[in-house]
């Protein structure tokens, strides 16, 4: 046999007291796919940079071509043909095409730049690889995420690699750009290329792979053939805990009705939007991207300004102006990106859960600490929130415990409406059941809750009903408990229609766990 | 702001952002024709060439300046910034006129003077790069340092000074252009080639914009920041030559160029379809600000406007590509 | 940043031991010059330390601090100290009284910081560069007002040393300081507006989805950090007996470094009041002691330069350090 293209042995690395990698492997052989699954946590990204050489393990050896190599940074690790397609694109979005495509390999004449023999030759190349025109002088910043996947991968190409990493290059795709990427892998491996596929998309890893490696807390707990191992049991390696009881939805009654919308309309983003939200009242909103559906929650934020039709809050025609006005009118708003819009990683718990509701702690202008930090201390019990104290950063704390502080904030201020947009991305499964349990809560409570949310088997456990957008109008209502990930997907891209959808479809039921 | 929210906006304020796009050049060249209409003997080749000349050290200056920029980032606060420009420039020519009057041979003196400004751009990229200080602090507190020791130097007065070099520099002439006009477009080609053509400038670019990016390509980081700083050094060394020439030696007060250098690189910004610092932009926004102040000149209006038109300048381009950037999306 | 934080963990000594740094450099320092000036320790000269120089760039930078707390800087403290100070003058000079003189000048003080905040809130210009130009605006106007620079004396003796009032044995103007950095600190490090400011100043994007209203607290972050410097150029005025054009310029440099000198005294790098003071008194030690043992006002300069960026390289060296905050 000869020796794989890529060998990491016992790969170990603490940082301060966690423990990383523990003793991990990864063998690679030449000319297959491979896939690396973990929750987030496991140590998959830890595991990247070490062999990318941005971090240095404590322990254990890395080969590449049965060649072990000591003390290697990422340039070494690039010499020897191992490629990344990063999740991140990282590209500078001020670029051309041709100046990103190549980024530090420039094309040169004597000194200096051949800008045009640049933007020629990559149209040529992505013209060769993926038949694809991009506008002539186009800038990053003007490409989606598909094509910016793309210029990445092209760019990686052209160094010939041996290896290619690719790291969770999916996430920010739709459907059919993942069909269309996974495609384009299958092709390179066909030439020849040894491929590492890290996702935590347990489909695309099914379909793709050839074989799996699976980590758990650090550990490689199993290596299988995803041909004779089922996506399900590859989901009970990763979690190695019971997924069961994953959507507790209790039965409320609904009450009167607290929003509702008339008509709405912005621009070309939506029109002729109707809907009302009631007291205890899960409702699930869906669509695919360009859809309206963030457009429409926006708006309910004060983030975007409708121009036509009506909204009324308790029966009273109103507008939100800004998010400070939808705030007082007691909407919530849980945004996805959560670190930049849900929490400050920098501050610390308290200054976070208390920052939406102030007024409450305040006497003639001054805080008063003592009530911040027993409201924050019943906040962090209620919401079951790991912490050391509210006095801990929240940059700290796990995707899951910070998106219970980005809902915390608002569990003081007694909203009536909460709008959460898709909840439960890039948290692991156990904190995810946790904030499901919590939106099912506040809905008890006598909340109106609207989630948008593309995971569609997440909607259909935890809404009442759902509601399907297609471009940029309210396409369907459904039942939640008389509708399959399917149907809203077939709705969603407008297939009921007989037209072909232009635009894509939402991330599908891809998610391993459910 | 998605693509679908700027398609959701109404054709007006589309068209709006194609008049700021066309906006700048377009003030710049209003304001010329204004000049030229107004002013008395504005357009002649002869006020133009002198104009070019008294903009050299600013200019020089600004070319500095978004070298450092454009490496650092065009974040104010966090992003590159060198303040201690105009205290560098006091400094070396404190230095070129001691040395001359010393009588240290030409060689040695501008070797030495170049190197006076390396030096304060190494102390820079040093507190930069290595301590991670924020630029605008770091360059701030060698501003301070800097300035002292001018004042250390020069005892806070003018130290007059003659040479053969500085003699060229105020009064030669080639093609009937002064030689400080040649000075500022050949600094100005010079990094102009090296900035916008050549692989360095697109990384250092690169570095400024996204150095995560940068540093994914196998770049590294810190020395192309260092450099932008060792640039902006080496750029008021040389400015310091057109002053001393300018003035007959060093001068008191050069600090006072600070504001003015900093309002021209980021009035550059403007001139670009990209809005990042540049070169070109930077030499476009050094003659507006020199048009500007020579024709108050040839109209007699009290030179104690020039502050404000600028400040308003600033303010009026600055408020300008916040819009435009809102409109295109980002924050 | 993993990397970063995980070795700070082992090492919690040594990042107690760099936030310690500013305090006891201002120790010995006070003790290198107690022994090296004869005089620098006695009552006269350091209540002339105090009076001549803490005092103004105390106001300045406390006002500064705000800005700073917000994410932001002020970049036209002086042109509003200015402002303030020629209000005050010209009202005094033209017949009114301390009563109408004083509010004028906290108007013109707040005007110039109205002025920065509809750049800034409602225009959306970067702090920088919207009080950059602030500053450009406010040295033309007050050329022009000034014929390129003329003092303005106050004519009549009104002002029986407003300076040289003491009360319960301290002198006014350090009551003054007293009054301004009890308000500005304790709001901002108690109230609520400080909290809001905090949101601010670490992100604002949160801040904004939280449902601040980032517009109100930038509009009252430069207003108040433009009120303290009117209160500054009150002083000034009061002590030279004059408006002197662009001199508020002079405390710009000094007031950014003590700011961030007192970020290095808090757990969390965060702008506070006492760090600012703090700073102020580091900076100002340092100069009179220079003074003393003889060394020239240029050379003053070097040192105070080289010891700002000793300090900020500290300050910065901790902060990366601290393994949480």
């Amino acid at each position: 046999m000869t020796a794989p293209a890529l060998h990491l042995q016992g790969i170990s690395k603490r940082f301060g007291v966690t423990r990383a990698l523990d003793e991990v492997d990864l063998r690679v052989e030449r000319g297959s796919i491979h896939g690396l699954v973990g929750e987030n946590g496991a140590g998959k990204s830890t595991l990247i940079k070490v062999l990318a050489g941005i971090h240095r393990a404590d322990s254990g050896t890395l080969a590449i071509d049965g060649q072990v190599l000591r003390g290697f940074g990422p340039r070494q690790i690039e010499a020897l043909g191992v490629h990344f397609i990063h999740q991140e694109r990282l590209l500078p979005g001020s670029f051309t095409v041709g100046e990103a495509l190549f980024f530090c390999h420039e094309l040169r004449y004597g000194p200096f730049l051949r800008r045009r023999a640049q933007d020629r030759e990559a149209a040529r190349l992505l013209r060769e690889y993926f038949a694809l025109e991009f506008p002539p002088g186009a800038l990053v910043s003007e490409l989606d995420s598909a094509q910016r996947q793309i210029l990445q991968i092209t760019r990686a190409l052209l160094a010939k690699p041996k290896i290619l990493v690719f790291d969770e290059p999916s996430v920010s795709l739709v459907k059919r750009e993942v069909d269309q990427l996974l495609a384009i892998i299958r092709g390179l491996r066909d030439q020849g290329l040894t491929i590492v596929y890290i996702s935590h998309y347990l489909q695309e890893i099914e379909s793709l792979c050839d074989r799996v490696t699976v980590l758990r807390n650090g550990r490689t707990v199993a290596v299988v053939d995803p041909r004779s191992t089922s996506t399900a049991q590859v989901a009970r390696l990763m979690v190695n805990r019971d997924v069961g009881e994953m959507y507790p939805k209790t039965v409320v009654t609904p009450g009167e009705v607290v929003l509702q919308l008339k008509g709405l309309g912005a621009g070309l983003a939506y029109r002729d939007i109707n809907l009302s939200l009631r007291r205890g009242e899960v409702v699930g909103l869906t669509g695919l991207v360009g859809s309206g559906a963030k457009e429409l929650l926006k708006s309910l934020f004060g983030l975007v300004q409708p121009e036509r039709g009506s909204v009324h809050l308790h029966g009273q025609v109103t507008r939100f102006k800004s998010p400070r006005d939808a705030v007082r009118k007691g909407i919530a708003l849980v945004p996805e990106e959560r670190r930049i819009h849900g929490v400050a990683p920098l501050l610390s718990v308290l200054e976070n859960l208390t920052l939406a509701g102030l007024s409450r702690f305040t006497r003639a202008c001054l805080l008063n600490a003592a009530d911040e930090a027993r409201e924050s201390d019943r906040l962090i019990a209620e919401l079951g929130i790991k912490t050391a104290g509210h006095d801990t950063a929240v940059r700290h704390l796990s995707g899951g415990n910070q998106q219970k502080v980005a809902l915390g904030k608002w569990l003081g201020r007694d909203c009536t409406v909460y709008l959460l947009d898709e909840p439960s991305v890039g948290i692991d499964i156990g904190a995810k059941v946790e904030i499901y349990r919590l939106i099912s809560r506040l809905a008890r409570q006598g909340a109106a809750v609207l989630v948008l949310s593309s995971d569609l088997p997440e909607l259909i456990g935890i809404s009442d009903r759902i509601l399907v957008m297609h471009r940029g109008a309210l396409a369907a209502e459904f039942d939640a408990g008389q509708v399959d990930s399917d149907r809203l997907l077939a709705c969603a891209t407008g297939a009921h229609e007989g037209t072909a959808p232009g635009l894509c479809p939402v991330r599908e039921t891809q998610h391993a766990l459910v | 702001m998605p693509w679908s929210e700027i398609l959701a906006q109404p054709l007006a304020r589309r068209l709006g952002l194609l008049v700021l796009r066309r906006g700048s050049s377009g003030a710049f060249l209003l304001i010329l024709a204004v000049l030229a209409v107004t002013a008395p003997n504005f357009l002649s080749p002869g006020n133009i060439a002198n104009v070019f000349a008294q903009s050299a050290i600013l200019g020089i200056l600004a070319f500095g300046l978004t070298c450092v920029v454009i490496g650092g980032g065009s974040n104010v606060v966090a992003g590159g910034l060198d303040l201690s420009l105009a205290a560098n420039l006091g400094l070396c020519a404190a230095v070129y006129s001691s040395l001359n009057n010393a009588g240290f041979d030409t060689v040695q003196a501008i070797g030495l003077t170049l190197l006076c400004g390396l030096a304060v751009g190494a102390l820079n990229g040093f507190t930069v790069v290595v301590l991670r200080l924020p630029p605008l602090l770091a360059t701030l507190a060698s501003m301070n340092l800097i300035a002292g020791l001018e004042l250390v130097l020069t005892q806070n007065s003018v130290l007059p000074t003659d040479s053969a070099l500085l003699d060229t520099l105020a009064m030669g002439e080639w093609l009937q252009v002064p030689a400080l006009a040649w000075m500022l477009l050949a600094v100005a080609l010079l990094l102009g080639l090296l900035i916008q053509h050549s692989p360095y400038g697109l990384r250092l670019y690169a570095v400024g914009e996204y150095p995560e990016a940068a540093r994914a390509a196998g770049l590294r980081v810190g020395l192309y920041v260092f450099s932008s700083y060792l640039i902006a050094g080496l750029c008021a060394g040389v400015a310091a030559f057109c002053s001393a020439a300018y003035f007959s030696g060093s001068t008191t007060g050069s600090g006072d160029m600070l504001l003015s250098v900093v309002a021209i690189a980021f009035l550059g910004v403007v001139f670009s379809r990209r809005l990042v610092a540049n070169i070109p932009g930077t030499l476009l926004a050094t003659l507006l600000l020199g048009f500007l102040i020579n024709g108050f000149q040839l109209l007699n209006i009290a030179s104690f406007w020039v502050n404000g038109v600028q400040g308003v300048l600033i303010l009026l381009v600055v408020a300008m590509s916040s819009a435009l950037r809102k409109e295109e999306g980002g924050l | 940043m993993t990397t970063l934080a995980a070795t700070a963990v082992s090492r919690p000594l040594l990042s107690r031991l760099l936030r310690g740094i500013l305090p006891l450099l201002i120790v010995a320092i006070v003790a290198f010059f107690s022994v090296a000036a004869p005089g620098f320790l006695s009552l006269g000269n350091l209540s002339s330390l105090v009076l001549n120089n803490f005092v103004l760039l105390a106001i300045v930078a406390i006002g500064m601090t705000w800005a700073v707390a917000a994410g932001g800087i002020d970049l036209s403290v002086g042109t509003a100290v200015d402002f303030a100070s020629l209000a005050f003058v010209v009202l005094l000079n033209g017949g009114y009284g301390l009563v109408v003189a004083i509010p004028g000048a906290l108007v013109a003080g707040a005007l110039v910081g109205s002025f920065n905040a509809g750049l800034i809130a409602g225009l959306g210009i970067t702090p920088f560069l919207a009080t950059l130009g602030t500053l450009f605006i406010g040295t033309s106007v007050q050329q022009l007002l000034s014929d390129g620079g003329q003092p303005i004396y106050i004519a009549q003796p009104v002002l029986p040393g407003l300076t040289a009032v003491t009360w319960l044995g301290m002198p006014l103007p350090l009551w003054l300081v007293l009054a301004v950095a009890t308000v500005y600190g304790v709001i901002l490090a108690r109230g609520r507006l400080g909290r809001e400011i905090l949101a601010v100043g670490t992100q604002v994007q949160l801040a904004r989805y939280s449902g601040l209203s980032i517009r109100q607290i930038s509009l009252k972050v430069f207003i108040a950090s433009a009120l303290a410097c009117a209160v500054a150029g009150i002083v000034l005025s009061s002590t030279v007996n004059a408006y002197v054009p662009m001199s508020g310029n002079a405390f710009l440099i000094n007031a950014i470094g003590a700011v961030f000198m007192g970020t290095t005294l808090s757990r969390t790098g965060r702008a506070n009041i006492p760090g600012t003071l703090l700073g102020v008194l580091f900076i100002n030690v340092i100069a009179n002691g220079l003074l003393l043992i003889g060394w020239n006002f240029y050379w003053q300069q070097v040192a105070t330069g080289g010891l700002i960026l000793l300090v900020l390289a500290f300050s910065f060296a901790s902060r990366r350090q601290s393994p949480s905050y």
